[in-house]
This record gives C-alpha cells, sequence and structure tokens, in this order.
C-alpha cells in the first residue's frame, strides 16, 4: 500500500512540475473563466394572484463591471464605473443610449474557451430610440448586444440574439455558441456567454422556474491587450 | 364453411375459375394487389415494396379502425397528426401528409391539418389493405410521394350477412352488419358500422379530455351490374358522419380560466359510378367519376356565459372523371394509359375570408409492364399533372425484378414524387383564441399581414429570416428502393429492402413571429434538402403447423442536409449540461428530424387452426427512442418539458428524447359452426402510457366481440 501512495505522489509531483514548466513557457499567463451566478436582472418580487403578472419590477438595470468582477450600484449609473447592466432580457453596455461611456460590443458565433483574441472591429454601441424599444418584448436590433430572439427549432439563425424562445414551453433558453465580446467602459476587453436565465441556473427550466437570473462566464483581460 | 366463403371473400373475379383449387393454391392466388399497378397482378411479380395485410390478419387482430390495423405493419409508425391529436401515419421517415389514402382506388379528403384521420375508416367492410412503399405519383399524382395505402372493400360473393359487436374499455362499442345478394346479371353489397367511445383522459384535468366522447356512423353500398359479358357496371357510396362532444379549458392568465364545451362533426360522402368495357381480349376501358365531399365544424361555448365561444368550419369537395385503357399486347407486353381532371374546392371558416378557393389538376399517365424474359420484369410509367396554380409537374418511375433462382429475387424502383403546397398552405388565415392564442397563416396571407401588423407596431420579435417568408414551392423526392426476397429454405421467406428518399422543399410550419401581445405567427416554409435513409426487413416463417411467426425491423436515418452542411462547416454548437461549457457538434451526434425513430420493429405470432376453429394472435411493436420537436397542442394540462435542451435548434444525442417501448397485444378467438365467432383481446397489454408525448396511445384497451354469419347459395356462379 505504502509503496503504492509513495508511487502516486511522485507521478502527481512529477504531473505538476510538467504544468508548471509548460506555463512558464507562455509569455503571459491563461486567464481563466470567472462564473457569476444568479445576477439579479430586474425579478418580480411577486406574481398578481389573478392575472399573474409580475409585482415589483423596477425598470432598473443592474450594472456590472468586469475590472471588479462586481455589480455596481445603480446610483454610479451616470458614470463609466460599469461595462454592462441587465434587465430582464435586455442587456445594455455603457455607452449611447446607455450610459455615458465609450464601452461596445459585439456578438460572435463560436465556442467561448477557443476565442483567444478579441476581434479588431465591428463593435457596436447602444442607440434605441425609446423605453419601450429598450425594455419591450418586441426586442431590439438597435442594441450592441440586440434582444432578438434566435429562431427555434429551425437552421436559419435571424439575429445575432444571446438567446432563443420555446413556443410550448414559454422557457428562455442561453444560446449554445454565442459568445459576447465587450470593449469595457476603461478601453479593455472582456468576452462572456450567458448560460442560464433562471434562479440557481435549472438544467430543464420550466414555467414555474423564476426567470431573470443570469448566470453567466466571463473573462476578462486587464492588461488592455485584445488575447485572452 | 366459412373458410370457403372467407376465402371466396378474397379472390377476385378474375381468378373465380381456380376457387375449387386447395388452401395452398389460393394463399398465393389471395395475394392480388390492385394498387402499384392499377391492375391486379399478383403481389410476388411485383418490382415494387408492397404489403399485403388480408381480411383474416385483420379479423385475428380484432381491428376495429385503420389505425389499428396500420400501426402493427413493419415500417409503419402511427403518429399524433400536426395538431398533436388524432392518427395519422409515418412511412419511410415522412410525415403523414405524404401518403395518399385511398378506399378502391379513390381517395379519402379532408387533410384539413394537412394529414387524414386513420380513425375514421372502420375496417369491418374491408377485403385487404394494400401499402405500396416509394413514390407513386407517376400514377396517382401529388401526394403519393411517400406511398399509397388503399383500402379494398369487400365486394357481394354470393347471399350472405354477417353482423358482429364489439365491446371493450372506455365504453367502446363497435357494431357492423353487411349484406351482400348475387344474381346471374346483377350483386349488391350493403355495409353499416357504428362506432363509438367515451374517450379518454390522460392527465388528471377535470375539464375536459385527452380524446372526448364520440360516435360515427358509416354506410357504404355497392351495386355490380353485367349487363354483357363483355360490360360491368359499378356503383358505390360511401357516408359518414361523426359527433363528438370537446371541452377544453383555457388559460387566460396563469391562475384564470375559461371553461369551454360544444360540439365538433364530420361529415363525408362519396359516389362512384365505374364502368368497364372489354372490347377484345386485348384492350379494355375503364371509365369512372368520382365525387366526394367532407365538412366539419366546431362549436365551442363558454360554460360560465353560456356565449359562443368559438366557432370552426370546413368544407371540401373533390371530383374527378377518369378513363382509362389498358392494352394487352400479350403477356410479356401490358399498356396502360389514363388520364382525367380534378375539380377542387375549399371553403372554410379558418380562412377569415370564408371564400371558395378552387383549384384544377388535368393529368395524363402511361405505364408499360414489360416481360422481356421469364425472369425479368420492367415496369416503366410517368405522369403529368398540370394545375391551375402551380403549373406542370412530370412524375416517372421505373422499376424491374429479376429472379436469379427459385431462392433469390431481386428488386429496384427509382421515381420522382411530389407533392403540392395546398389550400391550407397558402391561404390559411386563422386565428385561435381557444388554445391560448395563435395564428396560422398561409404563404399568401401573411406577408400583407405582418405588414399591416408591422405599421401598426404590433410586431413583436421576427423568429424568422422576414425576406423569406411567404415564399413557396411544390415539394419533390427522388426515390430509390433497392430489395431482395430471399427463401433459402421452403416456407421461410425473407424480404430486406434499402430506401433511399431525397427531399427538396418539404414545407413545414414555422413561427415567424410573435406580436407584441405574445401571440405567436406560424406560417408555412420550404425545409430544402431532407433526406430519409434505411433498412427495412421482414422474415416469415410458419414455425409450426399453423402457427406463424413473423419478424420486422426498420432502420431509418432522416436528416436536414443544411444542418449536417452547418455541423461539418463547425456552425452549430451545444452546450454540455455538466459543465455548462460550449463545444461544437460532431457530424455523428446529430440525431436527425424530430419524430423519427431509428429503430422500429415488430414481432407477431398467429394461431389459426381451421379445423377446430381456435385462432389467436400475440404482436409485439416496438418503436424507438425519437426527439418530440415542438408539443404545442399536444395535450391539455400539462406543461412540456424541453426536447432541446442544450438550445441549438436541432436534435442531437444530448437532448431530451422519448424513451423506446413496447407495445404487447393479444387475442385469442373461436368460431363455431362456421357461423359463430366470439373473440376477446387485450392491447397494450403492459399499459404503456406517454401522456405527454404520445396522447394518441390510451394505455390498456381490452375487448370482446362477436360475430354471426349467416349464407346461402355460396358460390353458385
Amino acid at each position: 500500500m505504502k509503496k503504492t501512495k509513495l508511487f502516486l505522489s511522485l507521478v502527481l509531483i512529477a504531473g505538476f512540475a510538467g504544468l508548471s514548466s509548460c506555463s512558464k513557457n507562455d509569455a503571459t499567463p491563461a486567464l481563466q473563466a470567472t462564473i457569476y451566478s444568479n445576477l439579479p436582472a430586474d425579478p418580480a418580487t411577486s406574481f398578481n394572484p389573478t392575472n399573474g403578472a409580475p409585482i415589483g419590477k423596477t425598470g432598473k438595470f443592474t450594472l456590472f463591471s468586469f475590472s471588479t468582477g462586481a455589480i455596481v450600484s445603480n446610483a454610479d449609473s451616470a458614470t463609466t464605473k460599469w461595462d454592462i447592466g441587465f434587465n430582464g432580457l435586455t442587456i445594455i453596455v455603457n455607452s449611447g443610449t446607455s450610459g455615458p461611456g465609450s464601452a461596445a460590443a459585439l456578438v460572435q458565433d463560436g465556442v467561448f474557451e477557443n476565442l483567444k483574441t478579441a476581434p479588431d472591429a465591428g463593435y457596436k454601441t447602444d442607440n434605441v430610440s425609446s423605453k419601450s424599444e429598450l425594455y419591450g418584448q418586441s426586442g431590439s436590433s438597435n442594441l450592441a448586444i440586440p434582444t432578438t430572439a434566435n429562431a427555434p427549432s429551425n437552421n436559419v439563425s435571424v439575429s445575432n440574439g444571446w438567446y432563443s424562445y420555446n413556443i410550448s414551453t414559454h422557457v428562455i433558453t442561453a444560446t449554445a455558441g454565442k459568445v459576447i465580446v465587450v470593449k469595457t467602459a476603461g478601453g479593455k476587453y472582456a468576452k462572456l456567454e450567458i448560460l442560464n436565465y433562471y434562479k440557481d441556473a435549472p438544467d430543464s427550466p420550466s414555467m414555474t422556474s423564476l426567470p431573470d437570473y443570469y448566470k453567466f462566464a466571463y473573462v476578462y483581460q486587464p492588461n488592455g491587450s485584445k488575447s485572452f | 364453411m366459412f373458410l370457403r366463403i372467407t376465402l371466396s371473400i378474397l379472390l377476385l373475379p378474375v381468378f373465380c375459375a381456380a376457387q375449387k383449387a386447395d388452401t395452398l393454391v389460393s394463399k398465393e392466388l389471395q395475394e392480388v394487389v390492385v394498387t402499384a399497378t392499377r391492375n391486379e397482378r399478383n403481389l410476388g411479380a411485383l418490382p415494387m415494396s408492397v404489403t399485403l395485410v388480408n381480411k383474416d390478419q385483420i379479423k385475428t387482430m380484432g381491428s376495429v379502425r385503420l389505425n389499428d390495423v396500420l400501426t402493427e405493419q413493419n415500417g409503419l409508425v402511427v403518429i399524433p397528426q400536426v395538431n398533436g391529436v388524432g392518427n395519422g401515419l409515418q412511412l419511410q421517415g415522412f410525415d403523414p401528409a405524404y401518403t395518399l389514402i385511398l378506399v378502391d382506388g379513390e381517395p379519402l379528403i379532408g387533410r384539413y391539418t394537412g394529414s387524414l384521420e386513420l380513425s375514421r375508416v372502420t375496417v369491418g367492410n374491408i377485403k385487404q389493405v394494400e401499402i405500396v412503399k416509394g413514390p407513386c405519383s407517376s400514377l396517382y399524382g401529388s401526394e403519393a410521394l411517400a406511398g399509397v395505402v388503399n383500402i379494398i372493400t369487400n365486394r357481394p360473393q354470393g347471399d350472405k350477412a354477417n353482423f358482429s359487436a364489439r365491446y371493450g374499455t372506455f365504453n367502446t362499442a363497435d357494431l357492423s352488419g353487411e349484406l351482400s345478394l348475387k344474381r346471374e346479371k346483377w350483386s349488391a353489397i350493403a355495409f353499416a358500422n357504428r362506432y363509438s367511445t367515451d374517450g379518454y383522459n390522460l392527465t388528471d384535468d377535470p375539464h375536459g379530455q385527452t380524446v372526448s366522447p364520440y360516435y360515427n356512423t358509416t354506410l357504404t353500398t355497392r351495386l355490380f351490374f353485367k349487363p354483357t359479358s363483355k360490360t360491368d357496371f359499378s356503383i358505390s357510396g360511401r357516408w359518414f358522419k361523426e359527433n363528438q362532444k370537446p371541452a377544453y379549458d383555457v388559460d387566460v392568465s396563469p391562475t384564470e380560466k375559461i371553461f369551454t364545451s360544444g360540439h365538433a362533426d364530420v361529415n363525408d360522402w362519396n359516389v362512384n359510378p365505374v364502368l368497364t368495357h372489354r372490347f377484345s381480349n386485348h384492350f379494355k376501358t375503364v371509365a369512372r367519376l368520382y365525387a366526394t365531399h367532407y365538412a366539419s365544424q366546431t362549436n365551442l361555448i363558454n360554460t360560465k356565459t353560456d356565449s359562443a365561444y368559438y366557432h370552426d368550419d370546413f368544407t371540401q369537395s373533390f371530383t374527378r372523371p377518369e378513363v382509362l385503357g389498358e392494352y394487352f399486347i400479350n403477356s410479356n407486353n401490358i399498356i396502360t394509359l389514363g388520364a382525367g381532371t380534378i375539380f377542387e374546392s375549399v371553403q372554410t371558416s379558418r380562412y377569415a375570408d370564408e371564400l371558395k378557393r378552387k383549384q384544377q389538376t388535368s393529368y395524363a399517365f402511361f405505364q408499360y409492364e414489360w416481360q422481356p424474359i421469364e425472369r425479368l420484369q420492367v415496369i416503366s410509367g410517368a405522369r403529368m399533372d398540370i394545375n391551375s396554380i402551380y403549373g406542370s409537374q412530370l412524375s416517372p418511375k421505373l422499376s424491374s425484378l429479376y429472379k436469379i433462382n427459385s431462392k433469390l429475387t431481386l428488386k429496384g424502383s427509382f421515381g420522382v414524387g411530389f407533392k403540392s403546397p395546398d389550400f391550407r398552405q397558402l391561404y390559411l388565415n386563422f386565428n385561435n383564441s381557444a388554445a391560448g392564442g395563435y395564428s396560422v397563416l398561409g404563404t399568401e396571407i401573411v406577408k400583407e399581414r405582418l405588414q399591416t401588423l408591422e405599421s401598426q407596431g404590433l410586431v413583436g420579435s421576427y423568429y424568422y429570416n422576414p425576406d423569406l417568408i411567404g415564399k413557396l414551392q411544390a415539394e419533390h423526392s427522388r426515390s430509390f428502393n433497392l430489395g431482395a426476397q430471399i427463401s433459402p429454405i421452403n416456407k421461410l421467406a425473407v424480404d430486406v429492402n434499402l430506401f433511399r428518399n431525397d427531399i427538396d422543399n418539404i414545407i413545414e410550419t414555422q413561427i415567424v413571429a410573435v406580436t407584441t401581445s405574445n401571440q405567436n405567427i406560424y406560417s408555412y416554409r420550404n425545409l430544402n434538402r431532407v433526406f430519409t435513409q434505411g433498412l427495412e426487413a421482414g422474415i416469415n416463417y410458419p414455425v409450426f403447423r399453423n402457427v406463424n411467426a413473423s419478424l420486422g425491423y426498420q432502420l431509418l436515418y432522416a436528416k436536414d442536409k443544411d444542418i449536417v452542411d452547418q455541423i461539418k462547416e463547425g456552425k452549430i454548437y451545444y452546450r454540455d449540461p455538466a459543465t455548462l461549457a460550449t463545444r461544437q457538434l460532431k457530424p455523428s451526434e446529430y440525431f436527425g428530424l424530430f419524430n423519427r425513430s431509428r429503430h422500429v420493429g415488430n414481432f407477431k405470432l398467429f394461431y389459426s387452426d381451421k379445423e377446430t376453429g381456435w385462432e389467436s394472435s400475440l404482436r409485439v411493436i416496438y418503436r424507438g427512442k425519437y426527439g418530440a420537436g415542438s408539443l404545442q397542442g399536444n395535450i391539455q394540462g400539462l406543461n412540456p418539458p424541453v426536447t432541446d435542451t442544450n438550445s441549438n435548434g436541432i436534435l442531437d444525442k444530448y437532448d431530451n428524447f422519448v424513451s423506446g417501448y413496447f407495445l404487447v397485444n393479444l387475442s385469442v378467438a373461436k368460431t363455431f359452426d362456421q357461423k359463430y365467432r366470439v373473440q376477446a383481446g387485450v392491447d397494450n397489454l403492459f399499459n404503456h402510457r406517454e401522456p405527454m408525448y404520445i396522447p394518441n396511445l390510451p394505455g390498456r384497451l381490452l375487448y370482446v366481440s362477436v360475430s354471426f354469419s349467416f349464407s346461402k347459395n355460396v358460390n353458385q356462379q
């Protein structure tokens, strides 16, 4: 027994040594993806018992900073402390009609972890014309991260939306393979992928799951380069 | 006596001379089919894939409706229709709308959801069911893309009467009576059937059922007149009426419901005079007229306020004069020519304008049956359809059979099939307020409607490329069937058939947009480039005297070629549910189209002892796992789970599947004095149920039936 244990630990040490020597060869240390769970995006506090309508919606966006990896107080909405904001299905970036910053974003098809370099061009800023366009169920393609659903159950993707809506289950699902690349308010680059839209990220959400809670993965590059 | 009556029913007049032959010969002779060539041909000599289900099998199975019969046949899957209810037929991976359903060679109409409700058809007066797999547009035109099911009804065989009654689970009663008379110059047959059931409920929902109670009546009659030895005249008529009492609860909001109830009625009738004249031993002509009418309507009231809540109606008519000539040069060269015109109209509240929409199709076809040498049979043919809306369609077909030796026969066929967009797909303007609210709009209507909605600012978002909305073409298929009949030892029959269907422009329902008030708008689109391919195999062997065993299997791959291409290009992703990491989907991980099982199979044992009058059967039907697709309207009172769990819009191996399942059916019957017959049986012995996914599977069904037949002057001709 002892011999086996000794052997195993030797192998493990050798393994770690190998790994560390590998990373030494890299120019920059690999960035790790961070997963943020249960970001509330203006969820209802309760539901009307007679018609089921949500109660307690504030209309305010939950603001988020990639550099701190934390929520920014809504009182700072007129500053450049935040990069992106969430309300229901709408995601804004700190620019244009949404904020004073110069943040921008684009949505790209691909595997999140395989996206090693942020694209040079193609970033958009927010440019909605009305409040109803910003919050409305009609969605908007005038946002840097458009709020139009992807066509479910067919092969023709009509938009770069981050989600799809199932007509028979009424469930919102974050579409796999939609990588959002953000140029932050501070001019740095981040990439994120929405993973789930329901509280505690159930594997198989249903109509009874609580919506407006984001789970997402992101990588923030603090050194200002485009590589992740 | 009973045996001889049964057999004589199965024989066509052509073979009447052979009636005194022994059972074995008769068994071969009874395998005469008409569907594959539109002429009476021996099943074994046909180069197409043809399945024959005869009356004896149907009786032993205890079937009463057409769906009962078809669901047990190799390679056929009975699935709910587009709207999630009822029974439609899936053949070689094609949806129910692609198989033509005929009664005595004439089509049944009333496909208001695109496919035909199989339970409309009673099997009480059926002589045999013929199923031709592979496209038959070269003879039958549109809709015969996957194949043709032809129901052949009884012909008068002497003076006889029979009556049967069956009672079973859910208070289901089926009563049938048939009377036939035969004289030297004329004969007649009349049949009546009444079917009633309480329906069933697969959920706890107290208001309304999965299938609401209904009853229906079928009356058919056919007269034959033979004024001279060279001329035959027949006229047949069918009348069908069904009344159903539906009830639904409608969710106005998550906590508020409206209760509705009412009635849904179906009426259809047809009349079919046929004149056959043989000018000589070489030349025969047939002139026929087929006129049919189908009407259905639904009325629902709000039970609380007693006010009208919902109404729809649908009326279709179809009239077709046709002439056909058969030129019998010699037994090795037979030419068939035919031509006709179809006049069709539809009028329905489901098209909001209630206008009568008409179309007309003129067609001509030819067929050449050629047997250059004893071992080789070649059938070639083509049909040209000229439609008042779609222009012309040419559908050729070539089939051949080569008998290598007594143990091995090879068959192959190639054909082109088509299916025109129907009235519904063009002009439907249906707004449902009864089921949560949605619209289904034909492609000629949808663009206009969306423009109006857009100008009013009511379009929520598009789910489909707006540039592609409203463009529709006819569907086309090119199909290959390659088969072999192998008989390695005496009485052992092995049938293998490989099939490949390449379909262009398949029309599918497509959600195109959602309004700001969250009402979905559906229309239709061509889903380009789909294929279905697979293998069908059957083994038949009389394991003991009086016991016949058979084993059937179908392997099916049905895929969207565009998706296959996109996967190869690495454009399709999925999310690993465990790690939440996104991955590229590999080609091997794509399962295929929704609702198609890769594996289906069946095992059957039939026992029949003509001497003692005992017969019984054991049938095991297997359907392998499949992805359910959209469950819109499938069943009320349940929240459907997500099939496409990883949100890439296609069915891959990481998604939710409906598990494979077995159905076991048993029956036993005894005939006394060749007149009285008593039968008992159970369908779905192990009570398999899957309420959400298979609403047309009610669970275990027990039944008993009695029948009585009386005859005089049998077989005196």
